[in-house]
């Protein structure tokens, strides 16, 4: 009951929509991709939507990046970032993606000299004479030891509420713990399916493509097919399941 | 004023929200073996199907 009344809330449909964006942009190799113009309205529920998804708000910049055209975006990101901080007791899949979103950004909307900004990745304060109100966010450190010790099933649902930091160039530490972990991922891969719990088989899909020697016999490509025809076309599943398909292999390992 | 007084409380929501939506919990679901179900359909089957049990018959005390 509880589910359904977070399912039908503003924040939700927002985020639905956010995604159905992206996976648009993605389907259509990114080129006049702009996070600004899928917001309705900047308002606390397109931040809070943006935080939500992270990195993969950007990911359509990955596949064919123009960051003279992000300058926008990045302010976008930056004001999420800023009313959505992880909070005193924040999860780590929280910090996490906190963390995806930040890296993101200066990974992929690098800034400029027409930010007025240093475009290196130095410790630039504050955006001073740069973007009104661009203050550099700061990069939690969130913890990692879940990888080598949770339980495949309890690191199969992590790593698919992590799925938006398999994108290229992001949290290479954690890429390369959960890739000793390939083993792991695929039986979660396959419960997840089971339980029918489409969101979770494709997020830990995405890690799944970009990892080495997964077996064969998981049919993860196919897998990927059948999650996304079962999913009814859930937004956030096809956002993954076209991330999956556009970033495959090529990780830092 | 009042869209003023409401939109701290409404972030703060929308802040638990998101929270909620970053790290939510597994949804309840009941893990089936497929074997041990063929193994429960199969048992049923063979007691459906299986003759009665003998009765000893019937004497009529006279």
């Amino acid at each position: 009951m509880a589910e359904q009344a977070q399912q039908n809330s503003a924040l939700s449909a927002a985020v639905a929509d956010v995604a159905n964006g992206v996976a648009l942009a993605l389907d259509g190799e990114g080129d006049s991709y702009a996070l600004s113009a899928l917001l309705a309205q900047e308002d606390t529920v397109a931040l809070a939507a943006v935080r939500v998804l992270g990195a993969d708000v950007l990911a359509p910049y990955a596949l064919r990046g123009d960051p003279a055209r992000g300058s926008t975006d990045r302010q976008v990101v930056r004001r999420a970032l800023a009313a959505y901080p992880p909070g005193a007791d924040a999860s780590d899949v929280s910090l996490w993606s906190y963390r995806g979103l930040v890296e993101a950004s200066r990974a992929f909307l690098p800034e400029t000299g027409a930010d007025g900004v240093d475009g290196a990745d130095g410790g630039g304060r504050d955006g001073e004479g740069g973007e009104p109100g661009a203050e550099r966010p700061p990069e939690p450190r969130p913890g990692d030891a879940w990888v080598q010790t949770d339980p495949w099933p309890a690191l199969a649902h992590r790593a698919s509420q992590l799925a938006a930091l398999s994108l290229p160039s992001l949290a290479p530490a954690l890429a390369v713990g959960l890739a000793a972990r390939t083993d792991d991922l695929a039986r979660g891969f396959v419960r997840a399916v089971r339980r029918r719990d489409w969101l979770q088989a494709a997020g830990v899909g995405r890690w799944l493509v970009r990892a080495p020697d997964v077996p064969d016999s998981l049919g993860l490509a196919a897998g990927l097919v059948f999650v996304r025809r079962m999913s009814g076309s859930d937004p956030r599943v096809v956002l993954h399941t076209t991330a999956a398909q556009r970033f495959p292999g090529g990780g830092p390992w | 004023m009042a869209t003023e007084l409401t939109a701290p409380v409404e972030t703060a929501a929308l802040a638990a929200e998101v929270e909620g939506l970053l790290d939510s919990a597994e949804p309840e679901g009941i893990y089936r073996d497929t074997r041990e179900c063929g193994g429960g359909l199969l048992l049923a089957a063979l007691l459906l199907i299986s003759p009665p049990t003998p009765r000893a018959p019937k004497t009529d005390a006279r």
